[in-house]
């Protein structure tokens, strides 16, 4: 049985893309098929983070217009052969695609892959509005900040009115000193607010940086408390039940070689 | 014009259009043009109108009428059969449950401006209400769920929330100054009552027991309540 899933939050910068490409990622890790499509048409980054720019021969808008069929506009990962990228059109805007076009597509993907992942643009303009109609689950990104968890609670109001009832949440960015210390705001008051169904916690790493920059996403990474984070959330999509975990709060010698700057 | 020519009476459901019998139509017209205009949300398409002068000229009758109905509103006259209400909701309330009931006898304010024994209308959120959604009524709310900040309820009479009250809540909104607030934890960004407001403090307190807000004196209080 297949899932469409898309991966939405409102606001920019809080991890759409970032979330989205992992989750790929960890997903074809555990033998899954996979296809991601990029619906951030003009803007698109999902192919820098899989590190698969080069590949790209035909984009969505091809696909949705009838130029190619979509097998030929899927760029196959180099190291996941069950993962597939639909990138979108780097010159056109959001109002070339529009929801019935990717609903016809998404129908299609179903009958080949498990999982086809969509990352949505941010704002709840024409792009959220294509890139939401298709899906059966949709996972709200957002980071423990009132501007973000505004944003997300509008978010889920726009995917109820849409009839999306299958909503989770993701919490990226979590920094757990500033949470002990009272100035970030802890899971309970975001889930205060939000009500929905947490999936996952993810602490703030700098290796995501480093993981994007070079194109590999970082989801399994034993180094990476995000990677681990992000594996947990596939584990939990795959129908098992993972704890959440606990931030490991660095060692008195890490924190104070980060106090020396060393 | 010193004379109000119009005056459009709501809250118990419905609106009662009150016009001064010597006035011209074209004045009537455009008086009743600024009204309407000015909270549209009050006046959906379908809304009845009771007209309450009875000594008004045919003319002056039909041409109202026809002005109403090219609005998507419509009059009945006098209020000689009941007239069925439908609870009003607002934008973003497609989803949940939303009925109308006979309110409890607690909803009806004292200050004897409605009639005994007429139909109130309560519309029921069963749902969180999230930041950027609506909700209005020419009635009284009642939230079974969170008002979130960015949200905002307005009602003509009072508003009950069951859950937590961030969002900006306005009671009494046609000017019932008899119209209160209540919520489980009740910390809105703002309080409208009538025409009066209040805000939040800039330090708001995290509330822990139920309260009530409502007119004393010619400000809005705070005051908890048991229930």
């Amino acid at each position: 049985m297949s899932e469409v899933i898309v991966i939405t939050s409102g606001k920019g910068g809080v991890g759409k893309t970032t979330t989205t490409a992992n989750l790929g990622v960890g997903l074809a890790q555990r033998g899954k098929n996979v296809v991601l499509i990029d619906t951030d048409t003009g803007l698109r980054n999902l192919d820098l983070l899989l590190g698969l720019e080069n590949r790209i021969m035909y984009d969505l808008v091809d696909v949705t217009e009838g130029r190619v069929p979509y097998k030929k506009a899927l760029v196959r990962h180099k190291k996941y052969e069950n993962l597939f990228l639909l990138p979108t059109s780097q010159i056109k805007d959001k109002s070339a695609v529009n929801p019935a076009q990717l609903m016809v597509l998404c129908d299609e993907l179903r009958k080949e892959y498990d999982y086809v992942l969509i990352d949505c643009p941010a704002g709840i303009e024409q792009g959220f509005k294509t890139a939401i109609a298709a899906a059966d689950r949709a996972i709200v990104v957002t980071m423990p900040e009132v501007s973000a968890v505004r944003d997300a609670d509008k978010i889920i109001g726009e995917l109820g009115r849409a009839e999306k009832e299958n909503i989770n949440l993701i919490v990226n960015r979590i920094r757990p000193q500033m949470v002990e210390s009272g100035d970030m705001m802890d899971m309970s008051d975001i889930d205060d607010i939000l009500s929905i169904k947490c999936i996952g916690q993810i602490p703030d790493d700098e290796m995501v940086v480093t993981s994007a920059n070079r194109g590999e996403p970082l989801v399994g990474n034993p180094k990476s408390q995000a990677g681990m984070a992000y594996d947990n959330i596939v584990r939990r999509l795959l129908g098992e039940e993972v704890p959440f975990m606990t931030f490991a709060r660095d060692g008195f010698f890490a924190r104070l070689k980060k106090a020396l700057g060393i | 014009m010193a004379r109000e020519l119009i005056k459009i009476k709501g809250g118990a459901g419905g609106f009662q259009l009150m016009i001064d019998s010597s006035a011209e139509l074209s004045d009537v017209q455009a008086e009743l043009e600024k009204k309407l205009s000015e909270h549209p949300e009050f006046f959906p398409k379908g809304t009845e109108f009771q007209l309450v002068v009875a000594d008004l000229s045919k003319s002056v009758r039909s041409g109202l009428q026809e002005f109403l109905t090219d609005k998507g509103l419509s009059v009945t006259a006098g209020a000689r059969q009941p007239v069925r209400r439908q609870a009003q909701q607002g934008k973003g309330a497609g989803r949940g449950m939303q009925s109308t009931v006979q309110a409890a006898q607690s909803f009806q304010s004292e200050g004897g401006s409605r009639l005994a024994g007429e139909q109130q209308v309560m519309t029921v959120i069963n749902r969180t209400v999230r930041n950027g959604e609506e909700i209005t009524s020419q009635g009284s709310v009642m939230i079974c769920g969170n008002v979130n900040p960015g949200a905002k309820i307005v009602a003509a009479g009072s508003i009950d929330v069951r859950g937590n009250c961030r969002g900006i809540v306005h009671a009494g909104a046609m000017g019932d100054y008899q119209a209160f607030v209540v919520a489980d934890r009740l910390m809105p960004m703002q309080i409208r009552i009538a025409n009066l407001i209040a805000r939040s403090p800039d330090n708001p307190e995290k509330s822990d027991y139920a309260e009530k807000a409502y007119i004393k004196d010619g400000q809005i209080i705070i005051e908890p309540i048991e229930r």
